[in-house]
């Protein structure tokens, strides 16, 4: 009898996933990223802090859901061609150029990739934006997106508290919560909840760990 | 094809078709050594502190009772490797060749993130059939780093890592005694102790813990920190062993009738 | 690792080409046993750590069970079914001494074994027996069995994790295999054999991963069983 197999060793030759909760909404000014923390190989926790919020430019970052090592992989080649790109054109660019770039090395290579990806920023022509880039490789432009195991169990949550033109604290708050409450369903959701905040005037990364998680029902 | 694939460089794939038809056909492939392995590193105060356990396994078999799996990449930057043998071996060893070469270039030290990078693009292009789980640590002009790298190509960056079928064991340590800028003398009794716990709870480690001390100015190989699973008894008594007894025996001389002679030749010294 | 939820269909689960993951009834929990017999003794050697994949449960489980004052049972493979066996066994052990009105003699034990094992020759226990014990002349014997059955009398055995290392030696050392004739064959006395024996161990300890923590042997001689502990490698 095989050993690996006698003591559920799976774990070690499976592929890193980011069984994850990532989500970001467009608000009065700008938009808000979030994300949990949690990394596994099956049911281990391989990093309980991982930052999945990466960024591509200076005001444009990216939410990864799926393999870790996909999503690292495409969002290095997303962020080497678009700064290529910035040069050429002499400004930064806008988030919609990058969600297209995103969604096309989806879609090309969708049959080797797992890839779920959540691209959001801020430019002077269009303001805050958020791209939707699913696993086929379609690029839907949302007010807000959600994505990841965790997203399934937040579309009620997030149709029913949703505004246009909410403001910036309202906004984060919003993410927050709906992080949480999907954080606390999904076993492969888990951690600190890192947030990017991007507008006209700059970038604010925050995260939240323990009791600064907000606590809902916990009766069952 | 044969020099051609020599002089393109990379793995040679000549084998791959008819391996498959062999295996469909129920031969069974031989089975690689791998390193059923607890490797740890940790970030303390001035650097980095590597650690490793020294089994290298084949199923229930132990390969090697002492192998050294801290592999060298560049001076300041040193690897441990889980996984299979060979790849870790293989990967390490090109990727310090190549860090070698651009610090002949540039005259400059070698940086971690740059290993890092080379490291991941290289298991990501093979899409995890490279199968090496890496800690990777070393200290440049940005200070300490710490990292892991996984057989697909995806990184970590943490304070303190473990790889291998011991790292759950050593995690374990890892998580409860862990804490913010430690003492030297703290960073190695921590990473001792993280790699003991998987010598004795994972049957895939065993043996000496080995660590490495990275700091900006030295680094510091320390081979059998702890040496707690050399042979603890022997019988005193020797072994003896059955004769094979001589049954006949013939013995033929060399024929001392047969002389050779050499007779010498004049040569011609200058032409003529 | 439904991540995104979009809906996969099980590649071939529709005409039930793919072959799902069965329940498997059986587990490898290690464990090597040892025989050695002599003119007016047997020992029984097994080591005491309990594997699972690359886990160690419990260093110190004993996989021997004494049948009577002069004859053992030692037993590696899975532990469960160990248990199940050691049961059975006892049992059958206890019926023959009512029925009969004596004990069972080594031979008795070693027959019973082999059709208790065989009556799940299509279910079997997952086990790797050996059989040791003193003859009605008070000679040392020992018995090897496989899984379901089949067994031999010998001086020596050793079976479970262990046995492809140190089987060769035992074969050298005590059967003097490797020469034709058997000419100056040794006699092992008790405390050469105990000595061959936990040097086998401590050097099966050192390449076999399964194999580790205690070893324990028994000597059985005229006088009844006496057991010594020896310690193994804890790695």
């Amino acid at each position: 009898m095989d050993v690996m197999e006698a003591g559920g060793m799976d774990w070690m030759q499976n592929e890193h996933m980011l069984g994850t909760s990532i989500m970001a909404v467009v608000y009065d000014g700008g938009v808000v990223l979030g994300a949990d923390s949690r990394t596994t190989t099956g049911s281990y926790i391989a990093n309980r802090v991982s930052d999945k919020i990466s960024p591509i430019t200076e005001k444009i970052f990216c939410c990864r859901s799926g393999s870790a090592a996909d999503t690292q992989a495409i969002s290095d080649y997303v962020r080497y061609y678009i700064s290529m790109h910035s040069l050429e054109i002499g400004e930064e660019p806008k988030v919609a150029t990058v969600g297209k770039m995103f969604r096309l090395i989806c879609y090309r290579n969708k049959a080797n990739l797992l890839a779920g990806i959540i691209c959001a920023g801020y430019d002077k022509h269009d303001g805050g934006q958020v791209y939707n880039i699913t696993l086929g490789g379609s690029i839907l432009k949302q007010p807000f997106a959600i994505s990841g195991s965790g997203s399934s169990y937040i579309y009620g949550f997030c149709d029913s508290n949703f505004k246009e033109g909410m403001g910036r604290d309202e906004a984060e708050q919003f993410v927050i919560r709906a992080l949480a409450l999907a954080m606390s369903r999904d076993g492969s959701s888990g951690g600190v909840i890192r947030t990017v905040t991007i507008n006209e005037s700059g970038v604010d990364r925050k995260y939240y760990s323990g009791k600064d998680i907000p606590g809902f029902y916990e009766g069952w | 094809m044969e020099s051609m694939s020599e002089r393109s460089g990379g793995f040679s794939f000549d084998n791959v078709a008819r391996n498959h038809v062999l295996e469909e056909k129920g031969m069974k492939m031989p089975k690689a050594a791998k390193t059923g392995t607890t490797i740890v590193g940790v970030v303390y105060k001035d650097g980095v502190v590597l650690g490793a356990d020294t089994r290298a396994t084949s199923e229930t078999t132990v390969f090697e009772k002492y192998c050294e799996k801290i592999h060298y990449i560049a001076p300041n930057i040193y690897c441990c490797g889980a996984g299979t043998a060979a790849d870790t071996e293989h990967t390490t060893a090109m990727i310090a060749s190549k860090l070698e070469l651009h610090r002949l270039d540039t005259g400059r030290q070698s940086r971690v993130t740059t290993c890092l990078t080379m490291l991941k693009r290289h298991l990501f292009q093979y899409q995890g059939h490279v199968s090496a789980a890496l800690v990777l640590g070393g200290v440049d002009l940005h200070g300490p780093h710490l990292y892991t790298v996984y057989p697909h190509g995806s990184t970590d960056a943490l304070p303190f890592v473990t790889m291998g079928s011991g790292s759950l064991a050593a995690m374990a340590v890892f998580e409860s005694k862990y804490k913010d800028d430690m003492t030297l003398e703290e960073g190695k009794q921590i990473v001792y102790e993280a790699i003991s716990a998987g010598i004795y709870n994972d049957m895939g480690s065993g043996g000496n813990v080995n660590l490495c001390v990275i700091t900006k100015d030295k680094t510091e190989m320390l081979k059998g920190y702890a040496k707690e699973n050399m042979r603890p008894w022997r019988k005193s008594t020797p072994y003896t062993f059955p004769k094979t007894e001589v049954l006949t025996s013939k013995i033929d001389k060399p024929r001392t009738d047969i002389s050779v002679v050499v007779e010498s030749e004049k040569m011609e010294v200058s032409a003529s | 690792m439904m991540d995104f939820g979009t809906p996969v269909l099980e590649p071939g689960s529709a005409n039930g080409t793919k072959q799902v993951p069965q329940f498997n009834p059986y587990q490898d929990n290690g464990g090597t046993v040892a025989s050695i017999a002599g003119d007016d003794y047997v020992i029984v050697a097994a080591d005491t750590r309990f594997t699972l994949g690359y886990s160690i449960p419990t260093r110190k489980i004993s996989r021997v069970l004494k049948i009577n004052d002069k004859v053992m049972l030692g037993t590696a493979g899975m532990q469960a079914d160990t248990c199940a066996l050691h049961k059975v066994i006892s049992t059958r052990m206890r019926m023959y001494e009512h029925d009969n009105n004596k004990r069972m003699t080594f031979n008795a034990v070693s027959q019973m074994l082999s059709t208790v094992l065989y009556y799940k020759r299509f279910f079997p226990y997952y086990t790797f027996n050996i059989v040791a014990g003193l003859d009605d002349k008070g000679e040392g014997w020992v018995c090897g069995y496989d899984a379901i059955g089949s067994f031999e009398q010998r001086k020596i055995v050793c079976n479970g994790a262990g046995t492809k290392l140190m089987q060769p030696v035992f074969d050298n050392q005590v059967d003097w295999a490797q020469s034709w004739d058997g000419a100056g064959k040794p006699n092992l006395s008790l405390e050469q054999a105990t000595d061959l024996m936990k040097d086998a161990f401590t050097s099966a300890a050192e390449r076999e991963i399964t194999v580790g923590d205690t070893l324990q042997i028994y000597k059985i001689t005229k006088d009844g069983i006496q057991l010594e502990e020896f310690e193994l490698k804890k790695d």
